[in-house]
């Protein structure tokens, strides 16, 4: 099954997230909501009820005072490889084809004219990535006029999730085609908002695969770790952590079992 | 033909049929399906060529450079400017979510005047010219009625052009009441003013190249100060960048210290002063500062002949287990950081500016940069600085006889008293002032506020709104309709910083004179103007000399005029960093001595004495009673939440997280120790209660909080603005109460006891 | 126009009784009807799901009504493949109680998506992959096969066997029903699997997620296992309750109890297969997760261990044993008790599979996550039954649905 058409580079786009570097401050959720259009209305309280493309979770190590620690775990979609290469836990189960594996980019895509609404994509998850439109979006006084053309607006009813910022991706291969290197994409002209928002630099984006992307190494650290790892998802968001207690806090672990990045430590 | 039942049927279901077998359902399921897709009520934004312009936010005084991407003449995105000396790149959340306010529901869309009860929100719109005519006609009769020092002026800031205009009308105009609002900046004011005898000067701390960062409760990370500076600092730490945090509850900045010292909240003082000693006493002060540039280390006798004691014998009291008793933090720690802090290469110890409260502990303030001196690094990279406001070359102001008697007059709020010498503003004693006084002797009966929103901002809140219902006239030149903006009869609102022009001053506490400058990147969007221009209208509007005082044809002929040389580099690249304000160690210190002066002479004490000038660790007796279930409630800041004049737009309420606020109500954390003795339970419902008021909440048990404290978060319960923020929790300040320090005036309160009971 | 519109030889109550009887259905439908208008006008924020609970009451309603309507095909399976003649009987209550299920449950989920003016997308984009998919694609042709089944039944009516034309279409209709109902029972098979699927599937969440045979998890084989075991147990349950409403014999007990054997058997190979099932997902795949068997059940009220046990005993070996014993099965009211814990275990296995799955936490940070429906799901969910009165007295009043009534109703 030929996936990618023969004239186009394959990437794998992912991001490394350092949790040791993350402040909380929360800068990536409000520009992702600025750069793709994602509404909001006057109760936001109920987290399940509200769109968040990126979520800014806090950890604990649960500690006494004042051996306490907190982190702060950024978790946008993680645009998962999947069990099987190009089948993430979501996009296998969507019965209209809204959600796609896009093999050339390893992301993974929300066709929001094509969701009918069925939810079954955001069952299928285990990060509570995916969420609905319980509410038709509504931007009052004269706050449309801040929307950007280059993210569609949603309509009730349909699943929205982060897209690791694709559009952001067609500009840059829009402009490098334009200036005569198709296929010639540099690491920095295809960032996610977030990313770019983060104040603290604790993410980075690249291609996972090219060696000379800052992610290809960084994911190769001692302490990356990736959430929910043991589901078999296959992440293409890691994270790194030097504290054991925050790769406890991202997969589950049965009683004596150590999270692998400690386990020679141990042994 | 006649037609029965059965035909009748027989058409019906043939119908039926046939349009079933016609493509016409098809064809209607299709186009229903399409109309889904394209609902007329769903936006379409519409597409075009994209421009980004860059600025300079105002929204908080942290002057951070903006890039904003621009399609036609719409904003859609705003990013941080990268080569901003500020913030290079970084931006917090309520930067990124400016561009709700711009569009927003809480903005004033045109002069308004009160047609309601004051407080009631209930206005008509009024064209400019009688709205500015309304405003003079006020004013003028006051100054008539030679009551002109009667007007006050509230503003966020004193410096920049804006606050020079307003400053410029009271003087001219008659009033020396020109009051800004309470903040960090206060304490280190006057820190720098006795220490090193800078009157009314920047005092900055250079977080970019410093190695080792002693923080005395600065929420360097959770929003305070500069966020754009800070978080840039930060992002640039490598290995050998050390940061530790001082604090009594695990904050963002504390969760991402080195170090985290818990130390009781109100003994910064005694830690500091305690890590001075250890400093000292293992010889790990700079030798050459001490000897050349220091007064009043060791003991002296003044001219008088009178014996004093200097900074090395005040701190030797100040063992570490001495202070560790005061603290809670262990000895062996605060020698470790302090033998750490001395060693390292760029040391800096701040505190204040970024504190989640405006306390202004004169004490700890002294004894902070102490510790800078005691390493030497005053003025050097790295280091603390203290640098002159940039000045405007202007004609001089025009004063008749009313003007000259009016700015003669005491000030309303007690600053400069005799009583509080030293202190150059105090808001915070105002509303108690006005309440106190008989309503044919107010001390304001004129109010202009400007960037500030004090019926939110100061503590008791309901108190400061009491006391604005007393004031006769009050105007508000907000763009958004908040708390005072309420409460006004007038309001002239500002641009949106996206709409206009205006100078930014270096934020206060950033280590480098900055000066930035904002430039309109989209129309006006409604009918406001820039405030400048609104001074200046109602200066020429009131004649005379006041008129005469304000020569300009507009703001923007005045900001080419006060800026002079630099007007031309400040529009060009948005910024520029007056590094010839900085000035070298050897006349950094203006006190009598010509020396930092570690015994600060010239400190004002409560009794006019001559002892406790010495900085010391005084306890603080906050307000409120101790009584069982007492515990002491602190506000906490978050990066998530806009906790100064301007609240929260949409997007950054959308970030906070269901432990802190859900379903509007909000959630105090205490430790789970506190929540044991006081029978509560996680999201458990309880009232707490303090001297200033009582408000319900709900319990988040965090363990990374010291037992007896419960933390509130700052910035919530705004009454005013829109459905997206008011009636969303508890506004902390209106439990909070100010204790004044007895010879300055300011708060001193860390905090407040408050009784928390189950609901 | 004399002839009667009731069946043959049979007593019906006034009409006006009838009326009356059914006056509560239709109040439960009216209101039913305007939850539906709220949710189609408003959008799914008028029920209480959320996006942890992306699928909740109704999904759970669907997969329940579909397995108790299972009893529709495997009666059909027992009688036109197997050629039980006894289960004859009782396979025209069957397939209406078959039809009122399945459109129930279609009309649920028409109701349950977020765009159902284009929910023919999971027809005209299909993916193939998606169990959803395959259930959609089984679930409308069959409810067609249901519909086809029932059009013969509805030609019985004494007025309509007068129309020579329709007379002739129910005779000729009867000769090829085996075609139609082996087409039936190879799609029911089918789909019931499906809906196991669904879940199954899931390998993101351990709690449902299931190994198998090729691309069948599991729970696909033992949720057709278990609506062929339940469903001619509900189908017996709910005619048992006509019988006890209209206070008239209309089954023979040897139908019943011939029912509850085969309905038995199946159950206890069901329930030991289901054990295996659990201890293996217990002990192989959840672990390899890092999941223990605890890490699913919670002291909360809703999904505590009990939930297990209630649901693998209580309602599963319990019934299976009563029901496999002639003496269980001799005893009427035993009999009915049994299969009324069978039907619950069902009802459980499919609320679990939907509703648990969502609620266990699956990031260490997250808690369990509680949901409560709201009163336009509740009502909605509801509606079945409503609707399944009107329909089943309407057929019951004036269809031959039941060939032993004359008998034994003298």
């Amino acid at each position: 099954m030929q996936k990618i058409p023969s004239h186009t580079k394959a990437r794998h786009f992912g991001m490394v997230i350092d949790v040791d570097k993350c402040t909380g401050c929360a800068s990536c959720m409000v520009a992702c909501y600025s750069e793709n259009n994602v509404s909001f209305r006057d109760e936001e309280s109920a987290k399940m009820l509200s769109l968040n493309w990126i979520m800014v979770y806090k950890l604990t190590n649960g500690e006494s005072f004042p051996d306490t620690e907190v982190c702060y775990l950024p978790q946008p979609c993680m645009h998962c490889d999947g069990k099987e290469f190009g089948k993430p836990p979501c996009v296998s189960v969507c019965p209209a084809v809204a959600t796609d594996f896009d093999w050339p980019t390893g992301i993974v895509s929300q066709i929001y004219t094509r969701c009918f609404g069925c939810r079954y994509c955001m069952a299928a998850c285990p990060y509570h990535a995916r969420q609905f439109n319980w509410w038709d979006p509504v931007w009052p006084a004269d706050m449309e006029k801040y929307l950007s053309p280059n993210v569609s607006a949603r309509t009730r009813g349909v699943v929205e999730k982060c897209s690791f910022c694709y559009h952001r991706f067609q500009l840059a291969r829009q402009k490098a085609y334009h200036e005569g290197r198709p296929e010639e994409i540099g690491e920095d002209e295809y960032q996610t908002a977030c990313t770019q928002a983060c104040p603290s630099g604790a993410i980075t984006f690249g291609d996972l695969d090219n060696p000379e992307h800052e992610v290809y190494k960084l994911k190769q650290d001692r302490y990356a770790f990736r959430l929910l790892e043991r589901l078999n998802t296959n992440p293409s968001v890691y994270y790194i952590s030097k504290r054991k207690w925050v790769h406890r806090m991202a997969d589950n672990y049965l009683e004596g079992e150590v999270p692998a990045a400690f386990a020679e430590n141990e042994a | 033909m006649k037609i029965d039942r059965r035909c009748f049927l027989s058409l019906a279901g043939g119908l039926v049929v046939g349009h079933l077998l016609s493509p016409v359902p098809w064809k209607m399921t299709d186009d229903i399906a399409i109309w889904s897709q394209n609902w007329p009520w769903t936006p379409v934004p519409e597409d075009g060529p994209v421009r980004w312009k860059e600025t300079v936010c105002t929204l908080c005084p942290g002057g951070c450079g903006v890039r904003v991407r621009t399609i036609r003449d719409r904003v859609v995105k705003i990013e941080g400017k990268e080569d901003h000396p500020v913030n290079r790149g970084s931006l917090c959340p309520l930067g990124y979510s400016s561009i709700q306010y711009l569009y927003g529901p809480s903005r004033v869309t045109t002069p308004m005047k009160r047609t309601g009860e004051r407080g009631s929100g209930e206005f008509e719109p009024i064209g400019w010219d009688a709205a500015i005519t309304e405003v003079t006609r006020k004013l003028g009769e006051l100054r008539q009625n030679g009551k002109s020092h009667k007007t006050a002026v509230i503003a966020g800031d004193d410096r920049g052009t804006v606050p020079y205009l307003f400053k410029r009308f009271l003087e001219a105009y008659g009033s020396p009441n020109f009051i800004r609002t309470p903040s960090g900046r206060d304490a280190h004011e006057t820190a720098a003013y006795l220490a090193q005898g800078k009157s009314a000067q920047n005092v900055g701390f250079d977080l970019e190249n410093a190695k080792y960062i002693l923080s005395f409760g600065c929420g360097l990370l959770d929003g305070c100060g500069a966020p754009g500076y800070q978080f840039a600092a930060y992002s640039n730490f490598g290995e050998d960048h050390k940061l530790v945090q001082v604090e009594p509850r695990l904050s963002n900045t504390a969760a991402r210290a080195e170090k985290w010292l818990p130390a009781k909240p109100g003994t910064e003082a005694a830690l500091a002063l305690s890590m001075a000693s250890v400093i000292i006493d293992r010889g790990l002060h700079n030798r050459n500062f001490i000897s050349n540039h220091a007064f009043g280390f060791e003991d002296f006798t003044d001219d008088n002949g009178n014996m004093h004691k200097g900074f090395r014998s005040l701190v030797s009291e100040y063992t570490p287990s001495k202070a560790a008793e005061i603290t809670g933090i262990d000895a062996r720690r605060i020698e470790s950081v302090a033998v750490e802090f001395a060693r390292s290469d760029k040391p800096v110890a701040i505190c204040g500016y970024y504190e989640s409260r405006n306390t202004a502990d004169i004490d700890k303030t002294l004894a902070v940069h102490a510790l800078n001196a005691l390493v030497g690094n005053i003025n050097q990279a790295g280091g603390m600085f203290v640098f002159p406001e940039p000045d405007y070359d202007l004609p001089e102001v025009q004063k008749d006889n009313a003007a000259s008697a009016g700015t003669e007059k005491p000030r309303a709020d007690l600053a400069g008293s005799d009583q509080y010498p030293q202190s150059r503003y105090l808001l915070n004693l105002l509303p108690k002032r006005i309440l106190e006084a008989r309503n044919n002797d107010l001390p304001v009966e004129a109010l202009l506020v400007v960037d500030a929103n004090p019926v939110y901002t100061l503590e008791e809140s309901e108190k400061v709104q009491e006391a604005f219902e007393k004031i006769p006239f009050i105007v508000s030149f907000s763009s958004f309709m908040d708390e005072t903006a309420k409460m006004a009869d007038i309001i002239l609102p500002d641009h949106h910083f996206l709409e206009g022009s205006r100078d930014v001053p270096a934020p206060a506490g950033v280590g480098m004179p900055v000066e930035g400058f904002s430039v309109p990147v989209v129309d006006p969007q409604y009918d406001t103007r820039n405030v400048g221009d609104t001074i200046i209208d109602i200066a020429q509007e009131m004649g005379g000399s006041i008129g005469s005082s304000f020569p300009w044809d507009d703001y923007g002929d005045f900001l080419e005029k006060a800026l002079s040389d630099r007007y031309r580099d400040l529009t060009r690249n948005g910024y520029i960093v007056n590094r010839d304000r900085v000035s070298g160690i050897s006349d950094a210190f203006e006190t009598d001595s010509g020396s930092y002066e570690f015994y600060p002479t010239r400190r004002h004490t409560a009794d006019n004495g001559d002892t406790d000038k010495l900085p010391a660790y005084r306890e603080i007796e906050i307000p409120g009673s101790n009584t069982n279930n007492a515990v002491a409630l602190v506000a906490y800041q978050s990066p998530r939440i806009a906790s100064g004049a301007v609240a929260n737009p949409p997007f950054m309420t959308k970030t906070i997280d269901s432990k802190t606020l859900k379903e509007d109500k909000l959630f105090i954390q205490i430790n789970p120790e506190t929540a044991r003795n006081l029978n509560l339970k996680q999201g458990d419902e309880a009232v707490i209660e303090t001297p200033a008021g009582k408000a319900t909440v709900r319990i988040d048990l965090f363990e990374g909080i010291m037992p007896g404290l419960a933390a509130m978060p700052a910035g919530l319960g705004h009454t005013a603005y829109s459905r997206f923020i008011a009636g969303k929790g508890v506004n902390v300040n209106a439990l909070l109460r100010a204790l004044p320090d007895p010879a300055y005036g300011m708060n001193t309160a860390w905090g407040i006891r408050a009784q928390l009971t189950k609901a | 126009m004399t002839t009667s519109a009731f069946p043959e030889g049979v007593k019906r109550c006034s009409g006006s009784q009838f009326i009356l009887w059914l006056l509560p259905a239709f109040l439960v439908l009216l209101i039913a009807a305007y939850a539906m208008f709220r949710v189609w006008g408003f959008g799914l924020n008028q029920t209480n799901m959320n996006d942890a609970y992306g699928f909740a009451l109704w999904i759970w309603a669907d997969l329940a009504v579909i397995a108790l309507g299972g009893g529709a095909f495997f009666s059909g399976f027992l009688a036109y493949i197997m050629g039980v003649k006894q289960v004859k009987n009782i396979i025209n209550f069957a397939v209406i109680l078959g039809l009122v299920c399945y459109s129930m449950a279609l009309l649920l989920l028409g109701l349950d998506v977020g765009q159902p003016l284009r929910g023919w997308f999971i027809f005209w984009h299909a993916n193939i992959h998606s169990m959803l998919t395959e259930v959609a694609f089984c679930l409308t042709i069959y409810l067609g096969v249901l519909i086809v089944e029932f059009i013969p039944v509805i030609l019985e009516n004494p007025k309509i066997q007068r129309i020579r034309f329709f007379h002739h279409l129910s005779h000729n209709m009867h000769e090829i029903m085996a075609v139609f109902a082996a087409t039936g029972v190879f799609l029911s098979f089918f789909h019931q699997g499906s809906l196991g699927g669904v879940p199954g599937v899931l390998y993101g969440r351990p709690f449902a997620f299931r190994e198998g045979l090729f691309i069948w998890p599991w729970t696909f084989f033992l949720f057709t296992w278990s609506a062929a075991a339940v469903g001619p147990l509900f189908t017996a349950s709910m005619c048992r309750l006509t019988e006890i409403i209209t206070g008239k014999r209309l089954v023979k007990d040897e139908v019943y109890q011939l029912l509850a054997k085969i309905s038995g058997w199946m159950l206890l190979t069901y329930i030991i297969a289901k054990s295996l099932d659990t201890i293996y997902w217990a002990t192989v795949t959840a672990p390899s997760a890092g999941f223990s068997l605890m890490s699913f059940y919670t002291n909360n009220p809703l999904y505590g261990i009990w939930i297990l046990i209630a649901e693998i005993v209580i309602c599963g070996f319990l019934p299976a044993l009563i029901l496999i014993t002639q003496k269980g099965r001799e005893n009427r009211r035993l009999l009915f008790a049994a299969a009324a814990l069978a039907i619950i275990g069902l009802c459980i296995n499919r609320w679990v599979m939907v509703l648990q799955t969502l609620a266990a936490p699956l990031k260490p940070f997250d808690e369990w996550f509680m949901y409560s429906p709201a009163w336009t799901e509740v009502v909605t969910t509801i509606m079945p039954v409503a609707v399944g009165i009107i329909v089943i007295s309407l057929a019951y009043r004036y269809l031959p649905l039941f060939p032993q009534e004359r008998e034994l109703n003298p």
